[in-house]
Order: C-alpha cells, then sequence, then structure tokens
C-alpha cells in the first residue's frame, strides 16, 4: 500500500543566545536550523542574548583554526529561513545597531519574543 | 609577586568579577577566546579596572570581527607576547 501522507507543516524557533567560536553552540544551533528546512517546516531564528555577536561584520575564524560562523550565517536565507529575528534589547546592551550586522534581520522585543515562543510547536534554545 | 590572569569568558560569565574579587595592584589581565568581548565597546555592562595592566588578544579579536572596537584601556597583544607574560608573572590564574 502505498500512502503519502502529507502532515501539516510545525513552527520550530531557535534561539541561539551563545557568541561564537568559544563554544559549539551557536554552529550547532544553526546546523539544527538548516536540518529543520530540509523536512520543510517552518522555521524562525532568532539571535538574543551573546547569540547577537554571531551576526558582526568582519570575522574570521581561519585565524583561530575555526570555520567563520558568519559567512554560513549568510545562508539562511539560501536554506529558506526568512525569518530572522535580533532580540532589539540585547544589541542594545552591546551598544550595537541594525547597522553593524552581516544580514537583514527583524528586530522583536521581549514581548514579540514571548509571543513568538508562544506560538511556535517546538522551541530550541542554544 | 605578580599574577597573570586569563579570562576567557565574556561579559554575560561574571567572570571579570570573579577575577577582581582577588587581583592584586599591579597583577595583569589578558583577555582571550570570549573573553575578548570584555575589550570591546561591544562589551555589555563591565566595568574596567584601572589599577591592574590589561591585555587582549589579537588572533581572537579578529576571529570575532572585533579588531576594530578595541577600547584604549586595553594593550592588544599577539601569542608572542603571551609566553612573554606568562614567563614574566611567577604565576598564571586562568578563570573559564
Amino acid at each position: 500500500m502505498d500512502k503519502t501522507v502529507t502532515k501539516p507543516k510545525k513552527m520550530f524557533t531557535f534561539i541561539s543566545r551563545q557568541a561564537p567560536y568559544g563554544k559549539d553552540r551557536a554552529q550547532l544551533c544553526l546546523d539544527a536550523a538548516l536540518a529543520a528546512t530540509v523536512f520543510e517546516q517552518k522555521v524562525n531564528y532568532v539571535f538574543s542574548d551573546d547569540g547577537v555577536y554571531q551576526l558582526l561584520k568582519h570575522q574570521n575564524g581561519g585565524i583561530i583554526g575555526s570555520k567563520t560562523l558568519g559567512n554560513a550565517l549568510e545562508a539562511l536565507d539560501l536554506y529558506g529561513i526568512e525569518e530572522v529575528f535580533v532580540n532589539e534589547a540585547s544589541l542594545r546592551q552591546r551598544n550595537l545597531n541594525p547597522r553593524h550586522l552581516l544580514i537583514k534581520t527583524t528586530p522583536v522585543t521581549n514581548t514579540q519574543l514571548a509571543n513568538l515562543i508562544l506560538k511556535s510547536d517546538f522551541v530550541i534554545n542554544l | 609577586m605578580t599574577i597573570l590572569h586569563t579570562i576567557s569568558m565574556g561579559p554575560s560569565s561574571k567572570l571579570l568579577e570573579s577575577c577582581l574579587s582577588v587581583a592584586r595592584e599591579n597583577d595583569a589581565l589578558l583577555f582571550i577566546e570570549d573573553g575578548v568581548y570584555y575589550s570591546s565597546e561591544l562589551a555589555s555592562e563591565s566595568s574596567i579596572p584601572k589599577h591592574l595592566l590589561l591585555f587582549t588578544l589579537e588572533e581572537d579579536l579578529v576571529a570575532r570581527g572585533l579588531q576594530h572596537s578595541i577600547l584604549n584601556e586595553f594593550e592588544t597583544i599577539n601569542y608572542r607576547k603571551f609566553v612573554e607574560l606568562c614567563i614574566l608573572h611567577e604565576k598564571v590564574i586562568n578563570w573559564f
């Protein structure tokens, strides 16, 4: 019996809260999100807390023997992750503004972030 | 006797506060790995001590795209100077 069942899409929200390079969580979070898009799920990506440091321009991971995470982030769009958010309070606390950032992101308040979490089926918080 | 303290996580770790609670005058602080965020204008809520020597590691700054936002209080050093600092100080304490 060959039955193709199309399940309704689930909404995944990935919250990336760690700076790049020091630990591997930033890379893991990105890998997990890209994997979710392969299964054609609705994926939101949020940069919050120290995770906003991932968005800085002029990174060069090669100098410390790492892959440059910033380059990989530019691929978010290609993988079909269109909803990329950044916590505006986290930016402000670090004297950052959207001009400093490598890719286009939508600023969100903590309240908006709470709502996003509420309406998501799965939240991955790294 | 002077001590070299290395700090390898950023301001959200509160490692600097822990370090400063035991650091003495003329000790040196070297910020490495994610610790280099402390030495950037883009650091959140850190109060930088004035009575200590402050160093930050160039390679880790460049990797993170911080090379243009270093605070004046810090001297940027390379690995060679890192080794020199280890030799010059009687002890090295790692904060991580």
